[in-house]
């Protein structure tokens, strides 16, 4: 068995495409057109495109627990996942630039530093650099 | 402040209160990213940071979940891949990461990455020619 595929539930694909790949930086992998107008939609990192692949399902739209369980993340401000990068202070500064806002600012935890952004799609996610 | 700020905050205080060990490990850490071509071995880590052997093993396994000789060994092969990836060849990259006999390395690249360094190695030859005729 292999892991090579994490997915994240957002409201609307054609916004989370736009936000994951014109401010986060991934690259669109797969489109391919479901029922009803929904989209299997994967994206995969710049740097590791044989990496996993990352799906924007439209669960919550379709499934009423999924909704409920992203909006109580949400209320509590805790991640759905995260996402490694080199340095958090930097994407911290790139990504304020572009107008995502943060609700953890860069924190060190112990051997990790952490960041946490709203992925305007109904998520939290937290960056997080290895020091 | 939200619940999961308010987590984040508790944990600090609690788990991640020792700074000065945190220090440590990061510097043992960081101390093998620059040096994973050399030999390291437990005795040479714990003395760059002033640490008794069994110390140091103990606390980088907990902070890290690791221990430093299986994060070498991450290191080391993801090291290598990048040789691989610019045409270095199999034996030079072995030596270049640190790793002292091509048998072992070649088995624990095999184990990590499921591809044997030399299959590596053509399948991203394949693939850069497939990129740059695209």
């Amino acid at each position: 068995m292999k892991v090579t595929l994490i997915s994240i539930p957002v409201r609307d694909q054609e916004k989370a495409l736009k936000f994951y790949t014109e401010k986060l930086g991934f690259i669109k992998k797969k489109d391919t057109p479901l029922e009803g107008g929904n989209r299997w939609l994967t994206l995969v990192s710049k740097e590791a495109q044989d990496g996993p692949e990352l799906l924007l399902e439209p669960a919550p739209l379709h499934f009423e627990p999924s909704k409920i369980y992203q909006d109580a993340l949400m209320e509590a401000g805790i991640p759905y996942t995260q996402f490694d990068v080199e340095s958090v202070d930097m994407e911290y500064e790139r990504l304020t630039t572009l107008g995502v806002a943060f609700n953890v600012k860069p924190t060190k935890m112990g051997i990790v530093k952490i960041a946490v952004f709203n992925d305007t799609c109904g998520n939290n996610i937290q960056l997080v650099e290895m020091l | 402040m939200t619940f999961y700020e308010k987590e984040l905050k508790r944990i600090n205080a609690t788990v991640y209160s020792n700074h000065e060990q945190i220090e440590t490990v990061i510097g043992i850490r960081n101390h093998m990213d620059n040096n994973y071509g050399n030999e390291l071995n437990l005795e040479y880590l714990s003395r760059v940071r002033f640490v008794s052997k069994y110390h140091m093993l103990r606390i980088f396994k907990r902070h890290y979940g690791l221990t430093p000789r299986q994060y070498l060994i991450d290191k080391r092969i993801e090291k290598s891949k990048e040789r691989l990836k610019n045409g270095m060849s199999v034996t030079e990259a072995c030596f270049a990461v640190g790793f002292e006999s091509l048998g072992s390395f070649s088995t624990l690249f095999k184990t990590k990455t499921g591809k044997s360094p030399s299959n590596y190695q053509k399948e991203q030859f394949s693939r850069s020619i497939l990129n740059s005729e695209s």
